[in-house]
């Protein structure tokens, strides 16, 4: 960590039965894409609302490019952009209003104001749609409209709170294009929080957060890397019996059931398969060899997968 | 000073997109002219002539009221205005509005200067009505009472802004704005003089900041100079306070103080909205 640009120390939010974020402790390089990830109620909001001067920390310090988050509170301001988890267009005013009140807010210099508005607006693909009310718009143009505001005043961190919820498929992966294009025309440093896997890949690191803590910190690869070998996913006619001659005959593999799958983790699935394969006198009815996914890291921590975390 | 100026200028541009709220809110007034300054006047001035001395002449009530209800229209509209903070909360716009740099005191400005704004542009539109209720008051009298209108616009936003940091939800406010409008009209000598109460309902139209808007109005527009002592009595027109008669400068002072307290109380509440 040579250049933090966000530094973290046991950070600690209580509300009133709830410790929604304990004493929490990482850094953010400057220029990265940091992620969060975590299942719902995992802490990531309160995390990113108390670095934003939006929620009061109950103890612990946050500085964002040199600035207390206690003390400098404008100085901070001004150096980020959020996108936050809920909609906070005006859907009753334009696109462009949305972004010139923006540009007012954080005093962007009247002779760049229009240049600006039209830089974002080309970044997600909104100028044609830029004198219609935010009201007529999708979902996701409302996503990308968000976005582009962000951007308008230049922040030196751009937060994204779950910028992909509530959208479907194709739009998610839409919308993430236009964050990596960003990411590579602008250069700026990006803090996002997804409980979806795959959005969480894109980070240069990763934070694994549950039930306010944060259980992991690194890139995606590493993190797969650390859980090693090989996962085999296989669904026999009988799996009581397939698990007892599991248990009896082979040895080198972790076990667990999910449903009607058996989860094997293996050093390597090269050596192992075909004698296991052999092995078995069950017949096998679908049978599935993969690497790690971050899945398996949270499955790894936790002993639970994302999904079946509470809602 | 811009971060003012952008809060207060999408305020009134959402005010003038929404047709259904701008002729919703021009109906009460109106019905309270219609109510006041047609039916009942006759019988109001009669009732109010009872207390003047024998041989006076009598007065027009209409164009006592007139002003009164010009208030009425400001005190309903700055504080209905002021629920904007309360719907920005619920459309989640104030977040974007809160984790930006403007100090948290031109929040508070700009909000309470977009509802007084509001509020005086619906009193001056009051204004063109005043040929059909058969009235004439001095323009110049007219046009020195706008600046004030938009003073007691400010003060009573303010109210608006104190109400709506501690009720938080739209019907909360609506509910409790109605039940605390009429009591504030009422007891503050818009409508019928308020100088023979009962005492202690005179407090309440004393420690009432409408009954000095009403009266500063009144003062304004209506030519006391020319009006006989005992018929400026019987109009309410000598508002007193611990004996002491009240001059209007007393009353500006009063009012702008009101609105500074509350600015203050405001930014206080945006302060503490987050960090
Ligand atoms: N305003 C609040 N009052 C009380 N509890 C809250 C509040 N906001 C969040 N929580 C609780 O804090 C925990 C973390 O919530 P949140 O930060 O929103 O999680 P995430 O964003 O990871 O889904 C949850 O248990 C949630 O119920
Ligand atoms: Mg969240």
């Amino acid at each position: 960590m040579s250049n933090p640009i966000i530094s973290v120390k046991d950070l600690t939010k209580t509300y009133k039965q709830t410790e929604a974020v304990k004493a929490i402790n990482f850094e953010v390089e400057e220029g990265e894409i940091f992620g969060f990830l975590g299942p719902n109620g995992a802490g990531k909001s309160t995390t990113i609302n108390m670095i934003c001067t939006m929620l009061k920390p109950t103890s612990g310090s946050i500085t964002i490019n040199g600035y207390d988050v206690k003390k400098d509170k404008d100085k901070v301001r001004a150096s980020i952009g959020i996108i936050f988890q809920e909609n906070t267009l005006d859907e009753k005013l334009t696109a462009n209003e949305n972004l010139m009140l923006h540009c007012r807010f954080y005093k962007v210099p009247k002779d760049k104001r229009q240049e600006r508005i039209r830089e974002v607006l080309e970044i997600v693909d909104l100028v044609e749609v830029s004198k219609q009310r935010v009201e007529t718009f999708s979902g996701g143009m409302k996503r990308r409209l968000e976005i582009a505001r962000g951007l308008l005043h230049y922040p030196k961190v751009l937060f994204l709170d779950e910028p992909t919820v509530g959208l479907d498929p194709q739009t998610r992966s839409h919308l993430w294009e236009y964050i990596l294009k960003l990411k590579k025309k602008e250069g700026i440093t990006m803090f996002l929080t997804t409980h979806y896997l795959d959005e969480a890949e894109i980070s240069d690191r990763v934070a694994i957060m549950d039930q306010g803590d944060i259980i992991a910190i690194d890139s995606p690869t590493a993190l797969k890397d650390q859980l090693g070998g090989d996962m085999i996913e296989l669904s026999t006619e009988d799996n009581d019996q397939a698990l007892r001659e599991i248990d009896e005959k082979v040895s080198g593999a972790e076990v667990s059931v999910e449903g009607d799958t058996i989860h094997l983790k293996v050093e390597s699935s090269d050596a192992f398969i075909s004698s296991f394969i052999k092995t078995l006198e069950i017949p096998i009815t679908r049978l599935n060899i993969r690497k790690p996914t971050l899945n398996d890291v949270f499955l790894a921590f936790t002993g639970r997968k994302i999904g079946d975390a509470k809602e | 000073m811009e971060g003012i100026l952008a809060i207060w200028q999408r305020d009134l541009t959402k005010f003038f997109r929404d047709r259904a709220r701008l002729i919703g809110s021009f109906s009460m007034p109106i019905l309270f002219l219609l109510i006041f300054g047609g039916g009942m006047s006759g019988s109001m001035e009669t009732m109010m002539a009872g207390n003047m001395p024998e041989g006076t002449e009598g007065f027009n009530y209409v164009e006592f009221v007139f002003p009164g209800i010009v208030a009425m229209t400001l005190l309903m509209t700055s504080i209905f205005s002021a629920m904007s903070v309360i719907e920005d909360k619920d459309f989640g716009y104030m977040k974007e509005i809160l984790v930006s740099p403007i100090s948290r005191v031109s929040i508070a400005i700009g909000k309470m200067l977009g509802a007084a704004t509001i509020a005086t542009i619906q009193g001056i539109i009051l204004f063109f009505l005043i040929p059909f209720l058969g009235l004439s008051y001095n323009i110049m009298a007219l046009v020195q009472v706008i600046p004030f209108m938009f003073l007691l616009g400010c003060a009573l936003s303010g109210l608006g802004l104190l109400f709506a940091s501690i009720i938080r939800s739209t019907q909360g406010f609506q509910l409790t704005v109605q039940i605390l409008v009429m009591p504030m009209i009422f007891l503050s000598g818009a409508l019928f003089p308020v100088s023979n109460m009962p005492a202690w309902m005179d407090v309440v139209v004393k420690i009432n900041p409408v009954t000095y808007g009403v009266d500063v109005m009144k003062k304004i527009m209506i030519d006391v100079e020319n009006i006989p002592a005992p018929v400026l009595d019987a109009m309410g027109l000598n508002l007193t306070v611990l004996g002491q008669e009240v001059t209007m400068f007393a009353e500006v002072l009063f009012i702008a103080g009101f609105a500074a307290v509350l600015v203050l109380f405001a930014t206080f509440s945006f302060q503490r909205a987050n960090a």
